[in-house]
């Protein structure tokens, strides 16, 4: 499939080290989105869930194409009701899940963790792995407890980019972030959301045995809903529960098939 | 109370020599000729039944024959006598006579109505013959109670619904019950009026089947729930030596026995609970423990942990694993108990995050929380009797350990408001009216059940008399009596315009009601050396009559706050104390400020968090619940998911659907919790349905998020 959705602009990298430097408040946070108690979102706890807009992926079956490509139709939430509300809810919420869109194309982001953890909360990163400078700061700076990364698809050029319709070079950067988590400096997990019509079992396998000795590779079901990107694959049909669960064992076998920590340098296909 | 029956009195053998309905029986008639016709036989029963002179008796019998004879009736039935009589009664203004004088029974078309369709009263009620038979016998009794057990004042608070009777068609049992296995480990199985008698089980599986006679039996003498206590750590001793493969099976056994048994009130489940533990809780730990064959070990309860985990494990496998198709189980109830000891106790968090498991997947686990020294039976939709010092005294001979409550007595709380509008103080005095009215009825039912214990092993309630280890097996010095209340919300809402849920001040008010009936309950307890207590009513029809009664009598006002869909007539109040269930309160604020009511209502409360179709991470649920432990008074939760049963595929997927998503038939059964336990949607009244399309899934936090905004 041809990377026809790419948008130029959309792309563009803020400069995020820059801003970080000249940013003392949160204030003008776009947060678009927010869940003050979530049981999903981050496995074992109980946390508060921050929507961010902008992606640098477009995928069909982004459940948030609202948040991706009509952020200004959504209102923004003062993060001062956000903080307020989080202290309400001391002693119960573990932490504050960042997500979007891709919450790293936000040049705040470094602030906002430190505000969350001066807070007395832990954080958490959702994100594409597309900006692996940003995720190797927050990391070495110690700001994240854990990160979610979602990979789209088996790692090779045209696989990725079909599925994210991002330029060729993305790959690379997706595949650095990968190494970077693998590294274990921070507790992680990689997540799929496994679309039947993208992902066939053998494409799955494949994944996890790059992926091999990961902590986890936790497969996710597509759900067809109002908000998907492209709304014609609201009629595709997600693998049955039972399919979903089977994959998974295989997946987790094919995981732990690798030893545990392998340090070996990842090395994507990428051409 | 002058209406009490006297039953010692109507046992007189001189008074038992026929029934009017043998006598009248016989009375049929041609056109011309009244064959066997024998107008004394209605001045008899006059005298007999209502006491009137001979004279005015004979003068009714000879105007009841001229109506007889100048109608022109071809077939003449002892009813209908009886009804002339009554008619000519009235005629007379001779009420006290025609009262005692009536016959209770059912109009034919009510009767045709009852056979081809579902009784919604009670979700737990299958369709059947079993059920037509209950649904009659409760009509009679129901009305029995209504004109000779309870006073006119009592009846009449009832019809209107100022109050609810809970079970007035079980009027002649006590409402629920909380048992102990002890008892048949260490009396075997010797029931009044039973054909044979057995010794001690000697193996588990036999106490198993002693349990499940016995709950049936006892199921047939209390109107709710039997519910049994530290039911895992009791048979741990039986265990031993029982390899895993055994004990899952009788896991397996335990579950489906007292979920397939059909055998109770019309043909009802057993509605059982069971209370488990993951510890050996402390009021049993130095208590000898009963072995096979109804010995003592010689060794105490502390020493049996590990076989109590084991079997209480595999309970839960159960459980995780569903019906044949996969469907939760509805009974028996799994009542968790989370103590301090709880946590000092290895392998909690694995069983807590088994347990939470089963929550997520099934919604089966019942976590109750004791905290600090509290001790206490759980069972029924939320009923809890809470231990004392003698209790916990009694704790060492387990098998006394046997608790009831005597009748269940609602308050219908939105009325009050809709009749003291504006004026705070007279709405505290006619909550005080209505406690004290509730206390009443429960007098009336208490002296009628003593009436009925007193006649011992000759009368209807021999078995709950029976005296195997020196005391009657109903302890009735231990008794309780519920008072409970439904629409706090509405009633909040109306006094203060505020719902619960939407301000302190709201929060604040119901609060203060709440302590109000409380103190009341104690006040009228001291009084009466009975014990009062406050619970939560199930309600699982008293929310939709209420409403339906509130809107038929305070129409104007009432239409404002009842719930639901007027027009289809779907509504409902919210029950108890709990929040509107639909508002989309975060499952944190529900537990926090619904428990605010929970140290008050001190025979028990629940939060439901209604799950729909998400389903969390057992992780993230045994977090929560550690922290409601922690951080709030709540006593009780459960998580409520949603299940669909394809009746042609036989599969059972997540949520309420109209058509099975695997092979898309339309013959479906929707799945989900009513009030405190499981059933299928098709049975529920009209209230609950409405009740059910306003409940918040929580679908914000449990669902996977899409945006937040939302």
């Amino acid at each position: 499939m041809p990377c026809t959705a790419y948008r130029a602009g959309v792309f563009e990298q803020p400069d995020y080290f820059q801003a970080r430097e000249s940013m003392h408040t949160i204030r003008d946070l776009p947060i678009k989105g927010f869940i003050d108690t979530s049981f999903v979102d981050w496995p074992g706890k109980i946390c508060a869930v921050l929507f961010f807009p902008l992606c640098n992926f477009r995928c069909r079956y982004c459940h948030n194409a609202d948040l991706v490509i009509r952020p200004d139709q959504l209102a923004t939430i003062d993060p001062e009701g956000v903080f307020s509300r989080l202290d309400d809810l001391r002693g119960w919420i573990d932490g504050v899940c960042v997500t979007g869109g891709e919450p790293t194309l936000q040049p705040r982001l470094r602030r906002l963790l430190e505000v969350v953890r001066e807070a007395g909360f832990q954080t958490k990163l959702d994100t594409n792995g597309s900006n692996p400078d940003v995720l190797r700061e927050l990391i070495d700076a110690g700001l994240l407890d854990y990160v979610a990364m979602d990979v789209k698809s088996c790692l090779d050029e045209s696989s990725y980019c079909a599925i994210t319709n991002a330029p060729a070079s993305m790959l690379g950067r997706v595949c650095e972030s990968i190494d970077l988590l693998r590294g274990g400096r921070v507790d992680y997990e990689f997540r799929m959301t496994v679309v039947p019509s993208y992902h066939g079992p053998e494409d799955i396998f494949r994944l996890a045995r790059d992926l091999r000795g990961a902590a986890r590779l936790r497969l996710q079901n597509f759900s067809p809903g109002e908000r998907l990107l492209d709304p014609s694959l609201n009629t595709v049909k997600p693998y049955t529960p039972e399919a979903l669960a089977n994959l998974q064992l295989r997946v987790d076998e094919l995981l732990a098939s690798g030893s545990p920590r392998d340090s070996t340098p990842f090395a994507p296909r990428c051409p | 109370m002058g209406s009490v029956i006297d039953l010692q009195a109507r046992q007189k053998p001189e008074q038992k020599i026929s029934e009017t309905t043998d006598l009248a029986l016989n009375v049929r008639t041609s056109s011309e000729d009244m064959t066997g016709w024998d107008r004394q036989k209605i001045v008899v029963a006059l005298v007999r039944e209502t006491g009137l002179d001979q004279q005015t008796a004979e003068d009714i019998s000879l105007d009841v024959e001229a109506v007889i004879k100048k109608a022109d009736i071809k077939c003449i039935t002892a009813p209908l006598i009886r009804e002339i009589v009554d008619s000519k009664l009235i005629e007379r203004g001779l009420e006290d006579a025609r009262k005692k004088h009536t016959r209770l029974g059912v109009p034919i078309y009510d009767v045709d109505q009852l056979i081809l369709h579902p009784n919604k009263e009670n979700a737990n009620v299958p369709h059947g013959p079993e059920a037509t038979n209950l649904t009659l016998a409760e009509g009679i009794k129901k009305e029995y109670a209504l004109l000779r057990v309870f006073s006119p004042e009592i009846g009449d608070a009832h019809m209107r619904g100022d109050i609810h009777l809970h079970d007035l068609g079980f009027i002649d049992r006590p409402y629920c019950s909380g048992q102990s296995l002890e008892y048949i480990k260490r009396f075997g199985l010797s029931l009044p009026n039973s054909l044979s008698i057995a010794k001690p089980a000697k193996q588990p599986e036999v106490l198993l089947a002693h349990m499940v006679k016995f709950a049936a039996a006892l199921q047939s003498h209390f109107a709710g729930a039997i519910g049994w206590d530290a039911v895992n750590l009791f048979f741990a001793p039986y265990l031993e030596g029982r390899s895993d493969r055994e004990v899952r099976q009788l896991a397996q056994m335990m579950v489906y026995e007292f979920s397939q048994q059909a055998v109770a009130r019309g043909g009802q489940a057993i509605f059982t609970d069971i209370n488990l533990y993951w510890e050996v809780p402390k009021h049993f730990e130095n208590v000898p423990a009963i072995g096979p064959g109804g010995v003592f070990t010689g060794r105490t309860y502390g020493d049996y942990e590990k076989e109590a985990q084991r079997f209480v494990w595999f309970l839960f496998d159960v459980y995780r694993e569903g019906d044949g198709t996969g469907r939760p189980f509805f009974f028996p109830k799994p009542l968790v108990h989370i103590t301090e000891k709880f946590f000092r106790t290895e392998g909690h968090q694995e069983f807590l995050e088994h347990i939470c498991d089963v929550a997520s997947e099934k919604g089966t686990t019942y976590f109750v929380f004791d905290r600090g020294e509290t001790a206490k039976i759980s069972e029924c939709c939320r009923l809890s009797f809470k231990l004392n010092d003698n209790d916990l005294n009694d704790a060492k001979e387990p098998w006394k350990m046997r608790f009831c409550a005597l009748q269940n007595v609602t308050v219908n709380l939105p009325r009050l408001a809709y009749k003291n509008m504006g004026d705070e103080q007279k709405l505290f005095n006619s909550l005080t009216s209505m406690v004290e009215l509730a206390v009443k009825a429960h007098l009336e039912k208490k002296r009628f059940i003593e009436s009925l214990l007193a006649l011992g092993e000759t009368g209807p309630l021999a078995m709950l008399t029976m005296k195997t280890d020196g005391q009657p097996y109903i302890r009735m010095h231990r008794a309780s009596y519920l008072i409970g209340m439904v629409g706090l919300n509405e009633m909040v809402k109306a006094f203060t315009g505020e719902e619960l849920n939407e301000s302190k001040r709201a929060l604040k008010f119901g609060l203060k009601v709440i302590s109000h009936m409380n103190l009341e309950c104690q006040r009228l307890s001291e009084k009466h050396t009975m014990h009062f207590v406050l619970e939560q009513t199930p309600a699982e029809s008293t929310s939709y009559r209420f409403a339906r009664l509130d809107l038929r009598d305070y129409g104007e006002i009432a239409r404002q706050y009842v719930r639901g869909t007027i027009d289809s007539g779907e509504i409902y109040y919210t029950n108890s104390t709990c929040l509107p269930v639909s508002s989309r309160e975060n499952p944190i604020e529900r537990v926090k400020s619904e428990g605010l009511f929970h140290p008050i209502i001190e025979a028990g409360s629940i939060t439901h968090i209604w799950l729909g179709e998400s389903k969390p991470s057992k992780q993230s649920l045994a977090n929560f619940v550690v922290k409601v432990f922690r951080e709030t008074l709540n006593d009780q939760i459960a998580f409520s998911p949603e299940f669909t049963n394809c009746l042609q595929c036989g599969r059972t997927v997540r949520g309420l659907l109209d058509a099975c998503p695997c092979c898309g038939g339309q013959e479906i059964d929707g799945i989900t919790r009513i009030t405190g336990y499981f059933t299928k949607v098709s049975g529920w009244n009209k209230g609950k349905l409405a009740e059910l399309k306003e409940r918040n899934k929580n679908r914000g936090f449990f669902a996977r998020t899409q945006t937040g905004s939302a």
